[in-house]
């Protein structure tokens, strides 16, 4: 596309030569040199200004944001480990173990007999009777069995009898006192039922 | 001239020199200094997945998760006031002193456990407690727990969890929908905030979900304990009651002694753990009776009133086989056969069924097949193939001997009289859910099955409510007054452990339903080697009569006020 340019050039130099020679010698018309240069100054600093302090106030505002969010959320985290630990203390109270002793301790017993009252005609269904004490049950939780590790048999030492005690005692009788004089329960039961 | 060209060398230098050190950190080792960025004030935050619940019906919890806290001290600042500290979280949080002691005075670390898995509110409340007295070193950590609020109420169910995996029932074999998908979030921090703006990345995580069972929490209690007491006051060594629904096939309740705390399964022996109405078979005894009958009446060999001549033993294949009475020759119809639950009656009138026949009849009740009830370890039991079968053994099986079961199938067999004819299969989750095999259990997945006419079940029923009647009755223990009940006693010859024979111990066991001719749920109670003496009516009955009268009363089931049957026992 370069090539049609100095044609052209040529062109007009040939058409207008002479407005061409006067119109180079012609002064340009100067600019005002004293436009007041101060509101552009101003405009620029004041938008300067306004963003740097905006941006910091921005992200002071995150910041903090960022504080509070911190703050509530440790807030909401000793909450909810409140509330559930109300939760467990209410499942505590709820639990049918604890229900059924508080009964018990009351001298309620189930009934065995049920009855119902027909509450739109007033009949009774069933054979109401009056539970009686025996009619309980133990509530109470069964003592768990401990596993062997935990449960050694006890220790049995022994002695050799006097000759003038041996006589009249049961070779059984050293193992039983043995077994009740631990403390644990549990395997008194267990000496109770090996010797059925 | 000559400054630009100086310009443009000191430009190129130091131009190179930022071109070296691109090469060096781009092309040597980048993920090296990637990573290094990275851990430059960016942390990563574990979110642990919220394990999902264990509800019984009313969706009351049994299993829940809940936001522990761990203790960790720092031995080096803890060391100086170590029998303070430890007194404190002996007394407050439980622990054992000695140990916290040592680890408290520890020499060669930074960080020692002191107590694991603690309430959250009580670990805070101490630490900040024990910090603002002076006692430096001591911090909580998130430590998730699970909490059996009812101990050992469905334990043996729900089982239990251990340090990091599901170990046992119910935990470890829905341990995948329970357990969730842990997510994680990543973050800058500064000064020990999350920097705004600043990178940030998070995965959630995929809540656990709950697990529905068909366990009714109070019923199994009560169970339980009823249960308990009975085993322990016949001397016996562990026993079974199931409560199943009758129309649904959903159990209410199942219950095994011995069990243990699923707060504290490390306090009980190791075969405790399981569920022994599943895992444990024996051969049902008596109560087969009433499966036997069912058959016999539905194939039309008999009816409640047929004349049965009962002699006072049998012999068959060289064995004499004689009642648990002794008696000359007495005539009993089939229905007094059943209540007085006489063996050779019984064998007179199966002998009218074949071989084949008998074994079609017990399968379709479900004997010797697997419930899927989504137990680990349910065994299927054993009914011989009638190949096998002898004119003995023919005669065994139809009283209950010689074969084996697991007490649900026991209890659904029954169930089926109950549901006039139609087994239920049981289940023990609402709704579905997969086990860790990939089978689907659940009252979804509910079988139901005609197995004898409802005739049959109506007729076998009336037979069976001889069996609770006040005054003539062989378990008079289990009679409800104002209530139709049915039920069977079963005494069994027991297979020992050692022997493999019948080693002179017994399973008792009793079964039924009321009312009976509408029946609601269905009962069966088993206790293995009882003391002398007991048998299927006298252990097991009041178990039955005791969560039988719970239920009619809990659930609000009115008698039905129908007269009885009244059928004749003799002829």
């Amino acid at each position: 596309m370069s090539s049609p340019l100095p044609l052209s050039r040529v062109r007009v130099q040939r058409i207008a030569e002479s407005a061409v020679e006067r119109a180079r010698l012609s002064v340009v018309p100067r600019l005002d040199p004293h436009a007041p240069r101060v509101p552009f100054v101003t405009l620029v600093s004041l938008l300067l200004v306004a963003g740097v302090v905006g941006l910091l106030l921005f992200n002071t505002t995150m910041q903090q944001n960022a504080f509070a969010n911190t703050a509530l959320e440790k807030q909401a985290r000793e909450l909810s480990d409140r509330q559930q630990g109300l939760q467990m203390e209410l499942d505590e109270l709820r639990n049918p173990q604890r229900v059924a002793e508080k009964a018990q301790e009351l001298g309620m017993v189930p009934s065995l007999n049920p009855a119902f009252i027909n509450l739109s005609d007033g009949t009774i269904l069933g054979n109401p009777v009056p539970a009686k004490a025996e009619d309980g049950i133990d509530v109470r939780p069964p003592e768990a069995k401990k596993p062997a590790e935990l449960d050694p048999a006890p220790l049995v030492i022994k002695v050799p009898a006097q000759p003038e005690a041996s006589a009249d005692t049961d070779p059984a009788s050293p193992d039983r006192d043995a077994a009740a004089g631990s403390n644990d329960s549990s395997s008194n039961d267990r000496g109770d039922r090996s010797s059925q | 001239m000559f400054r630009l060209r100086f310009g443009f060398i000191i430009i190129a230098m130091v131009l190179s020199v930022f071109g070296a050190r691109l090469v060096q950190l781009q092309g040597l080792d980048p993920n090296a200094y990637a990573a290094m960025a990275a851990a430059e004030g960016i942390v990563k935050v574990e979110l642990p997945a919220t394990r999902g619940a264990i509800v019984d019906r009313n969706g009351v919890e049994l299993a829940s998760s809940i936001d522990g806290m761990m203790i960790v001290g720092d031995p080096q600042m803890t060391r100086a006031h170590a029998a303070e500290i430890a007194t404190r979280l002996a007394d407050e949080v439980g622990v054992d002193y000695f140990t916290v002691l040592d680890r408290l005075r520890r020499q060669d670390t930074r960080f020692q456990y002191l107590a694991r898995r603690v309430p959250a509110t009580l670990a805070t409340r101490v630490v900040r407690e024990l910090t603002a007295e002076g006692y430096k070193g001591l911090s909580t950590r998130r430590d998730p727990m699970r909490d059996y609020p009812a101990d050992d109420v469905a334990a043996s169910l729900i089982g239990f969890i251990g340090e990091d995996e599901a170990l046992a029932g119910f935990e470890r074999t829905f341990d995948e929908q329970l357990s969730g998908v842990d997510g994680s979030t990543t973050y800058q921090v500064g000064a020990g905030n999350r920097i705004p703006l600043g990178e940030n990345t998070t995965v959630n995580p995929v809540n656990g979900q709950d697990l529905v069972l068909t366990i009714d929490r109070d019923l199994q209690f009560y169970a339980q304990r009823v249960l308990a007491e009975r085993v322990r006051e016949v001397k016996g060594e562990s026993g079974t009651v199931i409560v199943m629904d009758t129309r649904s096939g959903e159990i209410l309740a199942a219950a095994d002694y011995p069990t243990f705390d699923a707060n504290d399964p490390l306090g009980s022996p190791k075969e405790d753990l399981g569920v022994r109405s599943a895992s444990e078979t024996y051969e049902p005894g008596s109560v087969q009776k009433v499966l036997t009958f069912a058959s016999l009446i539905d194939a039309g060999k008999i009816t409640p009133r047929t004349r049965l001549e009962v002699p006072e033993s049998l012999r068959r294949n060289g064995h004499t086989v004689r009642d648990h009475w002794s008696h000359g020759d007495i005539r009993l119809t089939a229905a007094g056969a059943l209540a007085k639950s006489s063996n050779i009656g019984t064998i007179l009138a199966a002998e009218e069924l074949g071989h084949e026949e008998l074994y079609d009849y017990l399968s379709k009740f479900g004997l010797g097949q697997h419930t899927d009830l989504g137990i680990r370890g349910e065994t299927r039991g054993v009914l011989p193939a009638p190949e096998t079968w002898s004119a003995i053994r023919h005669a065994t099986i139809a009283f209950g001997q010689g074969l084996s079961v697991n007490a649900f199938q026991m209890t659904a067999a029954i169930n089926a009289i109950a549901n006039d004819g139609v087994l239920v299969s049981p289940s023990l989750i609402q709704g579905k859910a997969v086990t860790d095999s990939g089978n689907e259990v659940g009252t979804d997945t509910t079988t139901r099955t005609r197995v004898v006419s409802e005739d049959a079940a109506r007729q076998t029923a009336e037979m069976m409510e001889l069996v609770t009647d006040a005054e003539d009755g062989i378990a008079k223990v289990t009679n409800i007054p104002g209530y139709r009940v049915a039920g069977k006693t079963g005494t069994a010859q027991r297979v020992g452990k050692d022997c493999g024979c019948y080693d002179g111990t017994f399973t008792v066991s009793f079964g039924g339903f009321a009312p009976a001719d509408d029946a609601r749920f269905t009962v069966y109670v088993m206790i293995q080697n009882p003391a002398k003496g007991y048998g299927g009516g006298s252990a097991a009955g009041p178990v039955f009569k005791k969560v039988m009268t719970h239920l009619l009363s809990k659930y609000a089931v009115p008698p039905t006020g129908t007269p009885d049957p009244a059928l004749p026992v003799e002829w």
